[in-house]
């Protein structure tokens, strides 16, 4: 029985050995490569959204993508060696996590084109893709402040990054904006820009943070809840729709379609559009046009659709509020309505 | 009429070892059949076997006649085998009546225990053979003796005709011993049949109608007591002439070495267990403490060894404070300790014996140069200690965990009195072990006595004490009750202080010293 | 005399061929994980399912081809192509061009480099163990040691690399032991089992870690990002391959195989050590033999937390170069099983360390170029430990012999007890 097995064994390892090392390119076919951050590609937050990008252009541009999962810090730099020797075209990190790595490998290999989500440039042949994820939040929170009915709104972040912090500025901003035109003087717990502080669970990862937080939140009288957590904010959704008579507004992806058992408690939700970024990202390097060789970034804004918010809860706000919606996005966008960032980035210094 | 129980050829092998090798018992109805060896002699294997623990590996049983096989305690109980292990398996939080029940629960609106009933028939059985139980009492209030009834009144409730009794009076005072064989005798009256296991020569002969001696797994002879003696079983037993009664000189007493003042200790929970105790070593002389276990000597050792620290009083040791100090201080002033529980305080069961050699020697020259372990000198004393103290082991560097209790003590008597010490406490020394090991340890003892050493003895067996000690201090509740030169002592008279009670006052105070304290 | 001698000769024999076949156990475990794993991913590969909708046959190769590749490409990024290392040994002797004799080695430095802080954090909790300890805070000795070692690879400058590097790993070393005296102390002291109070701690350290490196914070880089500012070059461990950055196989792995030496020596041929093993099999026999056993129980936890320190170091100056505030990397945990797995031995663990490493090394080749997801090592790490764990599992498989008796595993005593 043993030697019969080892010597199945040794024949199955030979063979393994001899082929293991095949798998060519995929010939002609522009090859994009994605490593995502610790959170991995099924994160219902931003590797996920980055991932749709990278499949949208498989099936519209007919790329050859593929992704890499990264599990603990040191594999970055190890899943961006697997894309260069595989010669990828183009390889996309998610995360500011990876912008040392990225940064290193760009310099290593100036011919190989590089993009990394929600960090600036890193060098000529690295796009940046960031987003003012501030306007969208600015819109969340105006129709946060339509929607209340106790005059508390909330808002709570995983851990205070600009990243994070930015949609929760936007949140305030768009809260004050609304008391300053309809005279009203709704309240925002959980976040203060002036102060750069607010509540921050310290993680990405705990719905049981997600729900507890939700529930301060509501015992103090809070109806609307924008978690800026990945899945932390399922745990508040949970919470939200066991408690009933709140609203959560949802971030990066529409949540009544990422977390549609949750839809009755969505009011809206904060896109930021990283599919949208990705999916520019790979057509324009498919066109030779590639934007970061001139060290030129991608910003996703209200104007270009890399941010958005999604269509509101029926019946959440009063009528006029989508017609206001409309014209505070185009004032956004025309540059007369101050969304945060400058105070922001004035209290980082 | 055939016998109530039949063994016949029964073999069990285990890995590398003949536990039992065709071994034949035959055991009548009414009668006690004592069945006796030395540690490792096949006796508990034999038992678990006729238990159902084991299955045999060859041979037949018999019960009544009727050939059967017995797959666990299940059917055992169901042919009418009960067994009192020597550990009692009794819960000590729940009534005798519910420990009793545990198992085959008598049941009323098919959800309820129905403790009366219970209670009722345990009442009778008490009453039936004189055993004198309280059903409602709590099992952990109770005393050894009485457990060990529980554990008896269990097996006559289950209906067991044939009783099973391991080593049953190990934790026993003599006088518990002779109410036990009165319990025994009533129980052959009403026609139970009895094995009992013991290694104690004495009381077989006292109790049993026949005798079977096992030795290395066969049957070493069968004898009837009335034809017997202690040496003729002894000799059996170890297969060679044995020297009971151990040879000494008259002590010829010096200096004290150790002196003890007032000694108070607290016990586990805060109660105190050494009440004042005062007494003195000398040099030359083996000091032997008597009691029954659990009545402060535990305490006063560790206290005496530095492992539990003194409430009040004074320990001097050669004329040196010594009663707050460290165990490591009192070891190197001159102290070597046998410990109550050699598994527990004395071994590291999974240690080679070469390592458990150096257990307080293992920091100084030459086993340690520095920090660094002295590997050549670690064997050369654990070579020479193995041959010198008769260490029964096939190298220097098996696991202690491995060898006969007997083996795991004479590691620890090499390991202490190898030492040039000037005090050897010893604290139940032979516990557990064949009449060879008993014979060799009691031999060291005196060695290190006539070498002129002070030697305290604790031991549990009162025969132990009698045969070494050269004064006997008795204690009972924490207290010493006396101390007595060995020339003055009698059996009967240690007995009674045991028990807490002046041989000179009237048997029935018994009771009211009891509840007094 | 001499018939003595014989028997201990054959009992050595005996004992010599039983550890063959101890090591048979393992092995089998591990063949066994294999295949259970070849069943994961074929039963969660779609096309399998195409190819049995195109007939049975199509199905059967395509099994066939899924597992080869899956495995094909996991041992070639466990150990490389031995073709690839063949051809570029050639190329570097005819044309001196070293570069893809080196990159063919690449799988193998990644093992190595993946199994390195598996030794430190193993040799840690093995240490415990054997010092009756169960140290579940690998991981947070590991973020303090990273804040420690980080700290003093940044902040220091203007110093040669042969005292800027010690120095860091000394910090690592100190913070690590920092960590694990604490519980240690609450342990000796009260009484408080280190089991509760490692996992506090690890909290602790997490949240601490948190906010030394958040936007903000005393350690941060000051970018806008959770992490430290990166260290200098003089603290940076000696790679062996500068010419190929990729590989970052570096002296750590050394220094790892030494400290797994020193823990075996200072276990097993010392004063302290037997003391600690002493204190870990039987605390009341220490006592008894008068060692000093809240010391030894403190100083083992600094021990093994020193050791889980150096996990951070060799990751920080051999591998990253700073310190993120997501650091956590799980070798606390893993920890646990490796010294499982070697039976607490500074050996075993070692051992057991490079089957970890190069289950790590190859998920990730087999990840990229089979597509098989990071996830399979878990459940291969899984089925490992469970068979190590249960030999009767494999042992009733294969119909192997119960080994001889008396040499159990090492492992902490139960709750509550000292």
């Amino acid at each position: 029985m043993l030697k019969k097995l080892w010597v199945l064994l040794s024949l199955v390892l030979v063979t393994t050995m001899l082929v293991g090392c095949g798998g060519g390119g995929a010939g002609g076919k522009l090859k994009v490569g994605m490593v995502t951050d610790m959170g991995g590609v099924d994160d219902k937050s931003f590797n996920a959204t980055s991932w749709k990008g990278v499949q949208r252009a498989i099936d519209e541009l007919g790329i050859d993508g593929s992704y890499l999962e990264s599990k603990q810090q040191t594999d970055y730099a190890t899943n961006l060696a697997q894309y260069v020797n595989q010669e990828a075209d183009l390889i996309i990190t998610v995360g500011f996590l990876l912008a040392d790595d990225t940064a290193d490998f760009a310099s290593r290999y100036p011919d190989t084109n590089f993009a990394i989500v929600d960090f600036g440039s890193l060098g000529d042949n690295v796009r940046g893709l960031t987003f003012s994820t501030d306007e969208a939040g600015f819109l969340a929170g105006y129709a946060a402040a339509a929607a209340t009915k106790t005059g508390k709104v909330a808002t709570f972040g995983g851990i205070n990054i600009p990243t994070v912090a930015i949609f929760m500025v936007g949140y305030e901003y768009g809260v004050n904006y609304y008391n300053q035109q309809h005279g009203t003087n709704v309240e925002v717990l959980g976040w203060e820009t002036a102060a750069n502080d607010g509540v921050f669970v310290g993680n990405f990862e705990s719905t049981d943070d997600g729900r507890r937080v939700a529930e301060t939140f509501m015992n103090e009288g809070a109806d609307v809840i924008m978690p800026v957590a990945g899945p932390v904010g399922l745990g508040t959704a949970q919470a939200v729709k066991e408690r009933g008579n709140a609203w959560v507004i949802g971030v990066d992806t529409d949540w009544t379609v990422s977390a549609a058992e949750y839809k009755d408690v969505i009011l809206t939700s904060v896109l930021k559009n990283m599919d949208v970024a990705v999916f520019d990202t790979i057509k324009a390097v498919q066109a030779d046009d590639f934007a970061g060789f001139n060290g030129e970034n991608y910003v996703g804004t209200l104007a270009n659709d890399g941010v958005g918010i999604a269509p509101i809860a029926s019946g959440a706000v009063p009528a006029g509020i989508s017609d206001e919606l409309e014209q505070i996005k185009a004032d956004i966008i025309a540059g007369k309505i101050n969304t945060g960032w400058a105070e922001y980035s004035a209290s980082l210094e | 009429m055939p016998p109530v129980l039949e063994l016949k050829g029964i073999t069990k092998r285990f890995p590398g070892v003949l536990a039992n090798d065709h071994i034949d018992l035959t055991l009548e109805e009414g009668k006690v059949l004592a069945l006796l060896g030395e540690n490792g002699a096949g006796k508990s294997t034999l038992m678990n076997v006729l238990y159902g623990l084991y299955t045999p590996d060859e041979g037949e049983i018999f019960v009544r006649g009727q050939k059967v096989d017995i797959h666990g305690p299940g059917d055992a109980i169901a042919l009418g085998i009960g067994m009192v292990h020597q550990h009692f398996m009794l819960v000590p939080v729940l009534t005798v009546t519910e420990n009793v029940m545990l198992g085959m629960e008598s049941i009323k609106n098919k959800l309820f225990l129905d403790r009366e009933v219970a209670a009722k028939r345990i009442h009778e059985i008490s009453e039936q053979y004189g055993l004198d139980v309280d059903p409602y009492a709590m099992v952990g209030d109770l005393p050894v003796g009485i457990q060990q009834r529980v554990e008896i009144i269990k097996l006559l409730y289950r209906q067991a005709d044939i009783l099973i009794l391991d080593e049953p009076t190990a934790v026993l005072t003599p006088q518990e011993v002779h109410g036990l064989f009165q319990v025994i005798r009533s129980l052959l009256a009403k026609g139970k049949s009895i094995i009992f296991i013991s290694h104690k020569l004495k009381e077989v002969l006292e109790i049993s109608d026949s005798i079977v001696v096992l030795r290395g797994g066969r049957i070493a002879g069968s004898a009837l007591p009335q034809e017997s003696n202690e040496r003729s079983l002894a000799s059996l037993m170890v297969g060679r002439e044995v020297i009971l009664t151990v040879a000494k000189e008259k002590a010829q007493p010096k200096e004290p070495v150790l002196e003890v003042k007032n000694l108070r200790v607290m016990g586990e929970g805060a109660h105190v267990v050494v009440r004042d105790v005062s007494f003195d070593v000398r040099a030359g002389e083996i000091v032997g403490v008597a009691g029954v276990q659990g009545n402060g000597q535990t305490e006063l050792v560790e206290s005496l060894t530095g492992l539990r620290p003194a409430q009040g009083g004074a320990v001097r040791l050669l004329g040196k404070d010594v009663t707050h100090a460290s165990p490591r201080v009192i070891t190197e002033a001159g102290t070597s300790h046998v410990p109550e529980d050699r598994q527990r305080d004395g071994l590291v069961l999974s240690y080679p014996i070469a390592d458990n050699l150096i257990m307080n020697t293992y920091y100084l020259p030459p086993i340690a140069r520095g920090v660094v372990l002295q590997e050549a000198a670690i064997k050369e004393r654990a070579e020479r200690l193995v041959a010198e103290y008769d260490v029964r082991t096939p190298s220097i560097m098996t696991p202690v965990g491995s060898l006969s209790g007997g083996n795991q003590q004479k590691v620890i008597v090499a390991r202490e009195l190898s030492r040039p010490d000037q005090l050897v406490i010893a604290s139940q020394p032979t516990r557990g072990l064949d009449v060879g090991s008993i014979e060799y340890i009691h031999s060291q003892l005196i060695r290190k006595r006539d070498e002129g050493a002070a030697v305290l003895v604790v031991s549990a067996e009162l025969d132990e004490i009698l045969s070494l000690a050269d004064r006997i201090v008795v204690m009972f509740e924490g207290r010493i009750m006396d101390i007595v030169p060995i020339e003055k002592a009698t059996r009967e008279d240690i007995g009674l202080l045991m028990a807490g009670i002046h041989p000179d006052e009237h048997g029935a105070d018994v009771v009211a010293t009891k509840e007094a304290a | 005399m001499s018939e003595k001698n014989t028997t201990q000769g054959k009992a050595q024999k005996r004992r010599s061929r039983g550890r063959w076949r101890a090591l048979l156990t393992p092995l089998m475990a591990i063949v066994t994980a294999l295949i259970l794993g070849a069943v994961v991913i074929v039963v969660t590969d779609t096309s399998v399912y195409d190819a049995f909708g195109e007939g049975f046959g199509a199905g059967l190769l395509r099994i066939v081809e899924v597992v080869v590749t899956a495995y094909g490409s996991f041992f070639a990024g466990a150990f490389g192509d031995p073709a690839r290392m063949v051809r570029g040994l050639s190329t570097w002797i005819t044309t001196g061009d070293g570069s893809d004799w080196v990159q063919s080695l690449y799988p193998l430095t990644e093992t190595l480099r993946y199994a390195t802080p598996y030794i430190f954090a193993g040799l840690a909790v093995a240490l415990g163990f054997r010092g009756g300890l169960f140290n579940i805070g690998a991981e947070g000795q590991y973020f303090i040691a990273g804040l420690t070692t980080v700290f003093v690879g940044y902040s220091l400058t203007g110093v040669p690399w042969f005292i800027h590097v010690p120095l860091a790993l000394l910090a690592g070393i100190l913070g690590g032991a920092a960590w694990g005296a604490i519980p240690g102390y609450l342990k000796a002291k009260t009484g408080a089992h280190e089991v509760i109070n490692t996992i506090m701690l690890n909290y602790i350290s997490f949240r601490l870690a948190e906010y030394m490196l958040d936007v903000g914070g005393p350690m941060a880089r000051g970018d806008g990002r959770p992490v430290s500012p990166v260290i200098q070059p003089s603290a940076q461990l000696t790679q062996f391959f500068p010419s190929n950055p990729n590989i970052r196989f570096n002296v750590g792995f050394f220094i790892a195989l030494l400290a797994a030496v020193f823990v075996y020596w200072l276990l097993f041929k010392t004063t302290i050590g037997y003391e600690i093993r002493t204190v870990g099999q039987n605390p009341r026999a220490a006592k008894y033999a008068g060692m000093n056993v809240p010391r030894t129980v403190v100083l083992t936890m600094a021990l093994s937390g020193g050791l889980a320190g150096l996990a951070a170091s060799h990751d920080i100056l051999g591998v990253i170069g700073f310190m993120p505030n997501s650091f956590s990397s799980g070798y606390g945990f893993d920890a646990i099983a490796l010294a499982l797995l070697g039976n607490s031995h500074p050996f075993g663990v070692v051992l057991s360390s490079l089957l970890f490493g190069a289950l790590q090394a190859g998920a990730r080749n087999m990840q990229a170029i089979a597509r098989v997801p990071l996830d399979l090592t878990d459940i291969l790490q899984g089925l490992i430990i469970i068979f190590i764990a249960a030999p009767a599992i494999i042992r009733a498989l294969y119909r192997l012999r119960t080994p001889d008796e008396g040499e159990g595993a090492v492992m902490t005593r139960g709750w509550g007890q000292l």
